[in-house]
C-alpha cells in the first residue's frame, strides 16, 4: 500500500491528470506541447498534435490549419480580407452594445443618440467607432475585391469563392446603408430617402418594392423599424452565413492563392519549395493575428479619440425640410451620378453629329436604364468575372485585356462617385449658392465657425471696397468675421460683374448685405441678404438667409 | 528575436497603449458629456429661435414683447415669476410653454386683457392635435423662451408713450408722417400678427384680387353702406385704427381688433402710420 504512494509515482500521476485536463481543455494540446508552442519550438509528438485540435474544436475546425509561405506574403494580400472580418466583429461587437441605448421610434431614435452622446461614458467611443468600423468595412471590401482581382486569384477552383464575395460586397454595402437611417438626423433621413427612391424606378415592382421598404410613401415609423430590423438581425445573419462559407473555403479547402509568379511558369526549384512551406495555424498564424488585431484595434481608438474622428450628427429628421446639397452615402455616389446621366439625349446628340435625327426619350426612360437595368448588368458583370474571364493565366502582364478592363471600371466608378456629388451638373442659383457656401443649412461652414464675439452686432453693406478690418475699434479686430464677408463681398461682386456667366450664375446689380443684431442673452441673428434684378424678366428679386448663433454652440 | 517573438511583443505594447488612450478618455469623459450638454441646449435656443420667428412673432412680437390687448408678452418678468402660480400650474415653466403650445388655449385666461384670437385664443401648434410642429420642435421654442428669463423687462406697467395717445377723435389735425417709420410700426405694434392674407404677405398691400389699402381707403368711405364718420382717407384710416367698431367691412362681420389702439399710440405713432398705408395704391 505505502509502496503504491511512493513520491515520484503520486507525482507522475499527478502530472499525468493536470496533462489530461490541459489536453481536454485546448482540445489536444498537452502540456509539453504548449510550452513548445510557446517557445516556438517544433512540435513534440507524432501524429501533429497542433493539427488535432483543428478535429476537435468547434472554433478551431474552421481555421486553417496551415498556409503556404508564399500566400502569406504581406505585399500579396495586403491582410486586406483579415481586416474586412475585423471591421465585422468591431461592428458586431459596438452594435450590440449600441443597441443597448436606441429605441426605433421617430420620436424616440434621435433623442437617444443625444443620450448616448451626453450621458453614457464612453457613448460617443462606441458610436464613433462603430461608423468607422463601418466605412473601414466597406473600403477593405472593395479593396480585398480589387486584390483578388489584380491577382487572378478567382480563377479556376476559387471562382464560387468569388462568387460569395459579390455576395458580401451587396451584404455590406446594405448593412452600412441600412444603419445610415437610424440615427434619425436630416442626413440619414434624407441619404435613404434618395436611396429608396432608386428602387422605385424598378419595373413592374418598383413601387411595390419601395413600399416594402419603407412601409409608407415616406419613411416614417414602419420605415424605421423595418430598417432597425434590417440591420441588426436580417443582414447580420446573412453576414455570418455568407461569411462563413466565404471563410471555409479560403481556409479548408483551397487556401489562399500563392502569388502567380510561384504559381505558374517554372520559378527555381528551392524557391518554389520555399513558397510551399507550411506556415501552421498554432503558433504563428494566430500570433500574427492576435497581433493585427491590437494593431487594429489601436488605430481605430487612435482615430476616434486622438485623431478627432466623429460620426456626424445633423438636426433631427424633418421630412418637410429637404437641405439643399443633399446626397447619398458615399458608396452610393457612383449610382446617384448614373441617375444623371441620360442615355436618350447622348444618343441622339451622337446621331444628330452625322445627321440623323431620332427621338428617343419616349422609348428609353433614363431612370430605369441608369438607376435599375445598368446596375444590375454591372452586379452580373461581377459575378460573371470568373466565367467571363477564361485566360487560365493569373500574372497581371499575361492578361492584359482583363486588368485594362478593371481598371477602366475602377475610373468609371470613381468618376460617376464625382458625378453623383451636389456640386456637378446641378444649376444652384448664385445667390443660394452663395449663402448656402457660407452658412449651410446642416453642417457648420465658415460663418458658423466665427467666434461668438466677433460677431460685432451691425449692418455691413458689400461693395466694390472689401474692408481689411470690420471692426477696428475691437481690441484684436475680428479677422474671421471680416473674412467670412471678404468671401460674401468677393462672390457677390464676381456675380455681379461677370456678364459671361451662365445666367443662373449672375446676379446683375446685385446689393447685399450682413447685418448682426443682438438677439437674446447669448444670442445673435445674422441675417444675409441679397437684392438682385433677375437676368431674364429684370424684375428685382430677394434671397435671404437667416441664422441664429449662441454663445456655446460649438462646432457640431 | 523571431518574427514571432516581435509581434507578440509589438502586440502587447499595443494593447497597452490601447488601454491607455482609453483610460485617459474615460477621465475626461465627464466634462466632455458635460460639454456636449451645453452645446445641445444651445443649439435647441437656435433652432427654436428660428421657429419662433416663423411661428410665433406675428402673435408675440418678434422679440417675445406681445401685442397690447390681443396676445401676451412673454419676455416679461411676470410671465418668468407669477406666472404659474396664477393659473395654478403645477409642473415647471418648460412643461407650462410646451403644454400651451402644443394643445393651444381654447379660451383665454385674461379675455378682458389679451383676447387673442378670441376662438380659440390661441390655435393649438402640435401635430397631435393639428397643428404644424412636432413635439421636439415645440420644445426648441420652449428652450428659446426660457432664454428670456434673466433679462425679461417688466412689462406690467403700461409702456410708456413718447407723447399723449391719440384719442378716438377722428377730426383732430395730425402731425406730418414719415411713410417709413410707419412700416416699423406695422411690424413693431403688431398689426401684421392678424392682418396677414396667406402666403403674399400684410392683407394691407396690393395685390392681384385688390389694390392696396392706400387706394381702397380712398374710395371707402363715399361707399353708400360705410357707417362711420370719416371725411378723408386719412381719417377713414385713423378710425380703423383707433375705432374699428364703427364700421364692418363687408366680409368681416366681426370685431376682432381691440379698440385699445386709440390709448396706446401717440398722435405721431398714428400719422406714420397712416401715411404709410397710404402709400400703398
Amino acid at each position: 500500500m505505502l509502496k503504491s504512494l511512493k513520491f515520484q509515482d503520486f507525482r507522475k500521476k499527478t502530472a499525468d491528470a493536470i496533462d489530461n485536463r490541459v489536453r481536454i481543455i485546448t482540445a489536444g494540446l498537452g502540456l509539453n506541447e504548449l510550452r513548445a508552442v510557446m517557445r516556438g519550438d517544433p512540435p513534440t509528438e507524432k501524429p501533429n498534435p497542433r493539427y488535432k485540435v483543428h478535429t476537435t474544436s468547434f472554433l478551431f475546425h474552421i481555421r486553417p490549419r496551415y498556409y503556404e509561405k508564399g500566400s502569406t506574403i504581406f505585399a500579396h494580400t495586403f491582410r486586406l480580407g483579415f481586416f474586412t472580418s475585423f471591421f465585422f466583429f468591431v461592428e458586431l461587437f459596438t452594435g450590440l452594445i449600441l443597441m443597448i441605448y436606441y429605441t426605433p421610434d421617430p420620436a424616440l431614435a434621435y433623442n437617444s443618440i443625444l443620450d448616448l452622446l451626453s450621458n453614457v461614458p464612453y457613448g460617443q467611443v462606441l458610436r464613433d467607432l462603430h461608423r468607422l468600423g463601418a466605412e473601414g468595412m466597406v473600403i477593405f471590401t472593395v479593396l480585398h475585391m480589387l486584390r483578388t482581382f489584380l491577382t487572378g486569384s478567382y480563377k479556376k477552383d476559387r471562382s464560387f469563392t468569388w462568387l460569395t464575395g459579390v455576395a458580401l460586397l451587396g451584404i455590406t454595402l446594405f448593412l452600412s446603408f441600412s444603419g445610415y437611417l437610424l440615427p434619425w438626423d436630416q442626413l440619414s433621413y434624407w441619404a435613404v430617402t434618395i436611396g429608396t427612391s432608386m428602387a422605385d424606378a424598378a419595373p413592374l415592382f418598383g413601387t411595390q418594392a419601395n413600399l416594402l421598404l419603407r412601409g409608407a410613401p415616406d419613411i416614417g415609423a414602419g420605415g424605421l423599424l423595418r430598417f432597425y430590423l434590417i440591420h441588426v438581425v436580417l443582414f447580420p445573419l446573412l453576414a455570418i452565413l455568407v461569411i462563413s462559407v466565404h471563410y471555409y473555403k479560403v481556409s479548408r479547402e483551397h487556401g489562399i492563392s500563392l502569388p502567380a509568379k510561384i504559381d505558374e511558369g517554372n520559378p527555381p526549384l528551392e524557391v518554389k519549395k520555399e513558397a510551399k512551406q507550411r506556415i501552421d495555424y498554432i503558433p504563428d498564424l494566430l500570433s500574427h493575428e492576435v497581433f493585427l488585431t491590437a494593431l487594429g484595434l489601436l488605430l481605430l481608438t487612435a482615430m476616434v479619440t486622438i485623431f478627432n474622428y466623429h460620426a456626424p450628427l445633423e438636426h433631427v429628421a424633418n421630412p418637410q425640410v429637404t437641405p439643399l446639397d443633399t446626397k447619398a452615402p458615399w458608396y452610393f455616389w457612383w449610382l446617384q451620378g448614373m441617375l444623371k446621366v441620360d442615355p436618350a439625349s447622348i444618343i441622339e446628340h451622337l446621331f444628330a453629329r452625322v445627321g440623323i435625327k431620332v427621338e428617343l426619350s419616349a422609348l428609353l426612360n433614363s431612370k430605369q436604364i441608369m438607376g435599375i437595368v445598368l446596375p444590375t448588368i454591372l452586379v452580373g458583370v461581377l459575378v460573371g468575372v470568373p466565367y467571363i474571364d477564361r485566360n487560365p493565366y493569373r500574372s497581371l502582364f499575361k492578361r492584359p485585356v482583363a486588368v485594362g478592363f478593371g481598371l477602366l471600371f475602377s475610373l468609371t466608378i470613381i468618376m460617376l462617385s464625382y458625378m453623383g456629388l451636389p456640386q456637378y451638373g446641378i444649376q444652384t442659383p448664385a445667390a443660394t449658392r452663395i449663402l448656402q457656401d457660407l452658412a449651410p443649412e446642416e453642417g457648420v461652414g465658415p460663418l458658423r465657425e466665427v467666434p461668438f464675439d466677433q460677431l460685432r452686432v451691425g449692418v455691413y453693406e458689400v461693395s466694390n471696397t472689401i474692408p481689411k478690418n470690420l471692426c477696428p475699434e475691437m481690441k484684436g479686430g475680428c479677422p474671421d468675421l471680416t473674412r467670412v464677408f471678404a468671401e460674401f463681398s468677393q462672390q457677390v461682386n464676381f456675380a455681379a460683374t461677370n456678364p459671361h456667366l451662365a445666367p443662373y450664375q449672375r446676379l446683375p446689380k446685385a446689393k447685399a448685405v450682413l447685418l448682426i443684431e443682438d438677439w437674446q442673452k447669448d444670442l445673435r441673428k445674422i441675417t444675409m441678404r441679397i437684392v438682385w434684378d433677375d437676368v431674364t424678366s429684370g424684375q428685382s428679386k430677394t434671397y435671404e438667409h437667416r441664422v441664429f448663433l449662441h454663445r456655446e454652440h460649438g462646432a457640431e | 528575436m523571431s518574427r514571432m517573438q516581435l509581434e507578440i511583443s509589438l502586440g502587447i505594447l499595443m494593447v497597452l497603449a490601447t488601454g491607455t488612450i482609453l483610460i485617459y478618455q474615460g477621465l475626461r469623459e465627464q466634462d466632455r458629456m458635460a460639454f456636449f450638454e451645453q452645446e445641445q441646449r444651445a443649439q435647441a435656443i437656435e433652432v427654436g429661435a428660428d421657429l419662433f420667428d416663423i411661428n410665433c412673432k406675428g402673435c408675440h412680437g418678434p422679440q417675445g414683447e406681445g401685442t397690447p390687448g390681443l396676445c401676451p408678452p412673454l419676455n416679461d418678468k411676470y410671465f418668468f415669476t407669477n406666472r404659474l402660480k396664477d393659473v395654478g400650474w403645477s409642473g415647471s415653466l418648460e412643461d407650462y410653454i410646451v403644454a400651451t403650445v402644443s394643445g393651444g388655449r381654447l379660451v383665454s385666461t385674461r379675455p378682458d386683457q389679451y383676447p387673442g384670437n378670441v376662438r380659440p385664443a390661441m390655435p393649438a401648434w402640435s401635430d397631435r392635435y393639428g397643428g404644424p410642429l412636432r413635439e421636439d420642435q415645440i420644445r426648441y421654442i420652449a428652450a428659446f423662451v426660457l432664454n428670456w428669463e434673466s433679462t425679461a423687462p417688466d412689462r406690467q406697467q403700461a409702456p410708456v408713450l413718447a407723447g399723449p395717445p391719440v384719442g378716438t377723435d377722428i377730426t383732430q389735425k395730425l402731425p406730418a408722417g414719415d411713410a417709413a417709420k410707419g412700416q416699423t410700426l406695422a411690424t413693431s405694434l403688431g398689426c401684421v400678427g392678424c392682418h396677414v392674407a396667406g402666403n403674399t404677405g400684410p392683407a394691407w398691400i396690393p395685390s392681384a384680387e385688390q389694390p392696396g389699402i392706400g387706394q381702397r381707403a380712398t374710395t371707402r368711405f363715399t361707399q353708400s353702406d360705410y357707417t362711420g364718420k370719416a371725411t378723408s382717407a386719412e381719417q377713414y384710416l385713423l378710425e380703423s385704427i383707433v375705432d374699428p367698431a364703427v364700421y364692418k367691412v363687408p366680409g368681416f362681420d366681426t370685431v376682432l381688433m381691440p379698440a385699445t389702439f386709440g390709448q396706446t399710440m401717440t398722435a405721431q405713432d398714428a400719422a406714420d402710420l397712416i401715411a404709410y398705408l397710404l402709400t400703398l395704391k
